[in-house]
């Protein structure tokens, strides 16, 4: 139980870390050229500081959460789930990109006088580690989702339709693949379908997966206290 | 399993396949919906360029991928009808003939994609370009996730004794692919036909 509750925690720092600290709601575009890169963390240095180190803090506390997942799946495929072990390996390697793009804008704001095109590079670092890592979420929704349709429980551990949730949600954050190839518009990595719409399904997934997994916890433990 | 499994008068009105399957359905209609919306959006900005740029687009590739995805369709629906009436081996059969489709449509699509690259249109070449390219590829990855869908009503479909569950399996993944069909119907119309 504590595990799923990671989650609150999580998203509150996360938030907080995000966008009234750093200011990366939404992000610094794309398109900015290395100066106006610069003085963006040259003036706001200590709050993107700040902003990265809860954003930092906030990256470990998805693993409990990971594991209170893997755990619902493994009462729907048993000990051995292969499922199971995607879900965590590959929701393990989306912290460590998380991490990462931490990393690299405490990095650009951490020597705030050097040249502006270094600020850029560190900046542009971060940004395709935190967004263009799609792969393994998508393979982490999908997991969730096969896992959920394949239920052969009597009592099915997840309704149907949150299989199809999680499986929509993969296909949602597919397109922001394509930041690579866009410095402007809805493709961009500030842009509707690579920042938008994946933030607002990622936390939508996040709450829905909470609100389930805290019932599912909640029901069993009842059940095997009346036992 | 849900109480939609339940034997039911196929005269009723009733929801093809399962219900969960039209989350997915109606979020991912949700997802061209607004990407449909942007394009329609950059291309009110500069109309002139738009309009010349879809007279270099080869129209009969796209109206023969358009006859596939209507063909590929049709045989799903005869693979369900087959299938409600227990003929498993031609339904089967029908499911074949869609992947045939889907994979026609893909094939077609490469070489569409190569004849535009080769006389130097790319995704850099303007915004006409980069959206078509853009969202004809979500669609084609969309095509490509459909054809292992129908592979796998292909094995399911396979079965001398099809149950009302069956059904609702095969109707769930013919759904999905409508839903690819009716996309690509609507690409085919803002990129193509659009004036």
């Amino acid at each position: 139980m504590i595990c799923a509750w990671c989650a609150i925690p999580f998203i509150v720092l996360f938030t907080i870390g995000i966008w009234p600290l750093a200011g990366f709601m939404p992000p610094p575009s794309a398109g900015f050229g290395a100066a106006e890169i610069a003085s963006i963390y040259q003036e706001n240095n200590l709050s993107i500081r700040s902003g990265a180190l809860l954003m930092m803090a906030s990256a470990g506390l998805m693993c409990p959460f990971l594991a209170a997942i893997a755990m619902q799946m493994r009462a729907i495929e048993g000990r051995h789930g292969v499922l199971t072990i995607t879900q965590i390996s590959a929701g393990t390697v989306s912290v460590v990109a998380f991490v990462f793009a931490t990393v690299a804008w405490t990095a650009a704001a951490f020597r705030p006088e050097r040249s502006g095109d270094l600020t850029q590079l560190l900046n542009d670092i971060g940004w395709i580690y935190f967004l263009m890592t799609f792969t393994t979420f998508v393979v982490q929704d999908f997991a969730v989702g096969f896992a959920i349709l394949g239920d052969k429980n009597e009592h099915p551990v997840f309704p149907r339709w949150l299989g199809y949730f999680n499986l929509w949600v993969g296909v949602t954050f597919m397109p922001a693949a394509l930041l690579t190839y866009f410095k402007t518009g809805p493709f961009a990595w500030n842009g509707l379908f690579v920042w938008w719409i994946p933030l607002v399904v990622f936390f939508s997934w996040y709450a829905t997966m909470f609100v389930y997994i805290r019932g599912n916890i909640l029901r069993q433990s009842a059940a095997s206290q009346a036992t | 399993m849900s109480a939609s499994l339940k034997p039911s008068s196929l005269e009723e009105p009733h929801l093809p396949g399962e219900t969960g399957v039209w989350v997915f359905i109606l979020g991912d209609m949700l997802m061209f919906a607004l990407l449909f919306s942007v394009f329609v959006y950059y291309r009110s900005e500069d109309v002139p360029l738009f309009s010349h740029s879809q007279t270099t687009l080869n129209q009969t590739l796209g109206a023969f991928n358009t006859l596939l995805m209507l063909s590929s369709s049709w045989f799903v629906a005869l693979a369900i009808h087959s299938a409600r009436k227990n003929l498993g081996n031609i339904s089967a059969r029908f499911f074949s003939l869609a992947f045939l489709c889907g994979l026609g449509f893909v094939v077609v699509k490469f070489f569409e994609y190569r004849e535009k690259i080769i006389a130097g249109f790319t995704i850099t070449t303007n915004d006409f370009y980069m959206y078509y390219f853009m969202l004809t590829g979500i669609h084609l990855v969309h095509v490509v996730i459909g054809m292992g869908v129908l592979a796998f009503l292909i094995m399911t479909s396979r079965n001398p004794n099809l149950e009302d569950s069956h059904v609702n399996v095969l109707e769930s993944g013919a759904s999905f692919w409508h839903m690819v069909d009716i996309l690509w119907i609507v690409l085919f119309a803002l990129f193509y036909l659009l004036r």
